[in-house]
């Protein structure tokens, strides 16, 4: 426990000391946001299909970002060596990855729910509130397939390009998901009609999770 | 008989038709300072690398504290320090962090003072608050050395220990090697740089041609031309 807990706490304090990741996906999200709002146009202003498909194409966005750099301070320096080397396991690395990518994420999600909110003309109520299952599923599947995958294609030369032509095919079914939950939860509707949407995403997020634990060791491995 | 810290045989790796180290015979105990000399690229590092089980050998094997070095349990990983060409620290870290962070990871009772305790004896203790992107080479090296030897480990593996370091340096991280194979760690150190380490019996090996052959005295391969010594006479 000692082992996850050193390896969050340095990540989380590089992230505070650089903002790098976080302002990156905030600024990404909020550029996804303006962009999809000025196309959709005045037609589908307080759609909550349209709201709900930009706020995970900007989180897919963003969380593609901030899986990158989940992996890249332990590249300077070849620090996961430091890391391989040490008694750590590698699934408690896997672990320590994870929570953070899911804790930046997580900030951005919150960032980018505020700017549709507000570049959708929504009103911040009990909606808003009905997302945040969603959002916590959508965001624990895809740092938990992008942590293991940036694993993969940070060894590799173009890594930074293979990451998303290999996440985002996979992380379709459950893309689907939330963006049906999401619309289903601003337009008010009662949690027990997005319990489909939300066993995918609980499935998604299980498979995943259970895969990196138990397959980081092999590719971080030979790093 | 104590068990030998390390041990190969027939030790091979190959990178595509390069042959880096062919048939390498090494056997070490508790206790035992041994140097590596050989030019560059001649394997010294890739041996290194492979008994620190961050490689694997192509054919042969090579055990460390009698487990095989590709399938290292945590609890024989803790009990080697590396220090490689790549310091393994985090340039945005500072050097206190950067100790702070690997006692936490070795699970050191105290970490901020384990730290602070290191950095005396490498000589950083004023620059304990810099962040390591701010470091020369030299100073890098220093916290290098330290970052290797915190947990103090059995078997400590150094590839170029004195490189990039001013006199001062070098016979630090000497006295550090020297204070290590007093207390029963077994050295591994490629160099090409051999310091005196007075009251410490030394073995020399050189790497030639991928063989691994072992030599009477450093002044056997100084002779050879193939090695200066800064300190030694």
């Amino acid at each position: 426990m000692s082992g996850f807990a050193a390896v969050l706490r340095k990540d989380l304090r590089l992230e505070l000391r650089s903002g790098e990741s976080t302002l990156a996906l905030l600024g990404l999200s909020m550029l996804v946001l303006v962009v999809l709002v000025f196309a959709f146009g005045a037609a589908r202003a307080r759609s909550f299909d349209a709201a709900a498909g930009a706020l995970w194409v900007a989180m897919v966005f963003a969380g593609m970002l901030g899986a990158n750099r989940a992996l890249l301070a332990e590249r300077d320096n070849a620090a996961i060596r430091g890391l391989l080397l040490s008694p750590l396991e590698p699934a408690t690395l896997y672990a320590a990855k994870l929570a953070a990518a899911f804790i930046f994420m997580a900030v951005a999600e919150t960032g980018a729910v505020v700017l549709m909110v507000l570049f959708f003309n929504l009103d911040f109520d009990a909606s808003i509130a009905r997302l945040a299952p969603v959002l916590v599923l959508g965001a624990i599947g895809f740092s938990a397939l992008a942590t293991l995958l940036s694993a993969i294609t940070g060894r590799t030369r173009g890594g930074d390009m293979l990451l998303p032509i290999l996440a985002v095919p996979i992380f379709v079914p459950a893309l689907i998901a939330g963006v049906k939950a999401s619309a289903a939860a601003l337009a008010g509707a009662p949690l027990a009609s997005m319990a489909d949407w939300l066993k995918i995403m609980i499935a998604f997020d299980v498979l995943f999770v259970t895969a990196g634990y138990l397959l980081f060791e092999h590719v971080v491995g030979g790093d | 008989m104590s068990a030998p810290v390390v041990e190969t045989s027939g030790l091979t790796k190959t990178y595509g038709v390069a042959t880096v180290l062919r048939d390498v015979q090494l056997r070490m105990l508790a206790g035992a300072d041994a140097f590596i000399v050989g030019g560059n690229g001649a394997g010294k590092s890739t041996l290194l690398r492979i008994l620190a089980g961050l490689e694997a050998p192509s054919s042969g094997h090579a055990l460390v504290f009698g487990q095989d070095t590709r399938s290292l349990a945590a609890r024989y990983r803790r009990r080697i320090g590396l220090m490689a060409h790549q310091s393994f620290l985090y340039p945005n870290l500072t050097a206190r962090e950067n100790l702070e962070f690997y006692a936490e990871l070795y699970s050191l009772a105290d970490p901020h003072e384990c730290a602070d305790q290191w950095l005396g004896r490498v000589g950083l203790a004023d620059a304990a608050d810099t962040r390591v992107r701010a470091f020369s080479r030299g100073m890098e090296q220093r916290l290098s050395a330290a970052r290797a030897m915190i947990a103090e480990p059995a078997l400590l593996l150094l590839d170029e220990p004195f490189a990039s370091l001013d006199h001062d340096g070098v016979e630090t991280v000497a006295a550090l090697i020297r204070g290590a194979v007093e207390r029963g760690a077994c050295v591994l150190a490629a160099t090409h740089v051999i310091p005196d380490m007075d009251g410490v019996e030394v073995a020399v090996f050189e790497i030639s041609r991928g063989r691994l052959i072992q030599h009477a005295h450093k002044e056997e391969v100084r002779r050879g031309g193939r090695i200066r010594s800064l300190l030694g006479r």
